[in-house]
């Protein structure tokens, strides 16, 4: 379910993607997951204009995935409580959302 | 079969009725087995012997011992391997690398291997298994997802952080540099620290600086240093009138 997602995750629409997180915690599991999914090579090819940055810190704050749009718009996920799951479907649903044709040529 | 005809009475000789009504009963002894009424079938369902089960004998089945699973050839290997790791390098830092490729691997092994840092991958459990097991247990949690060793015999750190800096997928979450946990931020105010030799150069002479101070003026010539006692002396005089002054004014 994983590699079909990241087979079809598109980054035409996003800028920036800035993850955050306190890698002593216990809930950081799901974030750094995202972060494996959408730091690979793969989905970086789709596009290389946009930036994947990860910062660790050390202060039992909460994981954070901040994600900035082509078009300004911003998605941020407290990756506390949730699954990397859910958090890798929000995001392809925003994607999808903004550019469908994007991913509609990715799936052919 | 018996057959009890009830014919009606026949008028005329040789006239048979038009309708004849046969009955027959049915027989409780039948040669095939009869089958039970519903009712009775389902008494009999309800109400089968069950008889009690006959306790094993004391030697049929094996206890129920606790299962220690051995480890395997392998996983013995691996914590060998780790034990070395931990004992011989000074620094060891954990990188999570969010899937690199092989030539950013390769390119990074080399980068890193010009200041002798080697790049170590380890089973996630296997380690999870040898660091409760010792002191740095608290590198416990950072071991999750696709992890990778970067150890040394030396605490280069600065070196390490601007190679890893070059490859954008490695994240460093934490080190162990001479058996004190840091994290990223501290690696960081580790790499600007200046070195040890100079550490130490500045703290002795921290010390010795008052000490230093007396010696640089008792070498210099004696005309100075009889000027500068004499105006000791005319500073002190000059407290104690004013202090004087002060306490009569009060």
């Amino acid at each position: 379910m994983a590699a079909s997602s990241k087979s079809r995750v598109v980054l035409k629409a996003v800028k920036k993607i800035a993850v955050q997180f306190c890698p002593f915690e216990s809930n950081v599991r799901a974030t750094r997951e995202f972060l494996a999914l959408v730091g690979s090579e793969k989905v970086r090819a789709t596009n290389m204009n946009c930036e994947v940055t990860c910062v660790v810190k050390h202060d039992m704050s909460e994981p954070v995935v901040d994600i900035m749009y082509v078009d300004g718009e911003r998605l941020v996920m407290k990756g506390a409580k949730l699954t990397s799951q859910e958090m890798m479907s929000a995001f392809q649903s925003r994607c999808f959302a903004k550019d469908p044709q994007a991913k509609v040529s990715g799936k052919k | 079969m018996a057959a009890t005809l009830c014919s009606k009475i026949i008028p005329k000789q040789g006239w048979l009725p038009l309708r004849q009504s046969v009955r027959h009963g049915s027989k409780a002894v039948t040669r095939h087995r009869k089958p039970l009424h519903f009712l009775k079938q389902k008494l009999m369902a309800v109400t089968e012997y069950i008889p009690p089960k006959p306790a094993a004998p004391p030697g049929a089945y094996p206890t129920e011992t606790i299962q220690v699973t051995e480890e395997s050839g392998l996983v013995l290997i691996k914590k060998k391997q780790l034990r070395e790791v931990f004992r011989d390098n000074k620094m060891i830092a954990v990188a999570q690398n969010s899937a690199s490729s092989v030539e950013d691997m390769i390119l990074l092994k080399h980068r890193l291997h010009k200041h002798e840092i080697s790049v170590k991958f380890f089973p996630n459990e296997i380690v999870r298994m040898f660091l409760s097991d010792s002191v740095y247990s608290n590198l416990t949690p950072l071991f999750i997802g696709h992890t990778v060793l970067l150890v040394s015999k030396e605490p280069k750190v600065k070196e390490l952080l601007k190679t890893v800096r070059a490859s954008p997928q490695i994240t460093i979450l934490g080190a162990c540099v001479d058996d004190s946990l840091l994290s990223a931020q501290g690696l960081m105010s580790y790499s600007k620290l200046p070195s040890l030799t100079i550490v130490q150069g500045e703290l002795v002479s921290g010390l010795t600086m008052l000490t230093s101070q007396t010696a640089a003026l008792l070498q210099r010539h004696p005309t100075h240093l009889s000027a500068l006692l004499q105006q000791y002396i005319k500073q002190q005089s000059g407290e104690t009138e004013s202090a004087a002054t002060t306490g009569e004014a009060s």
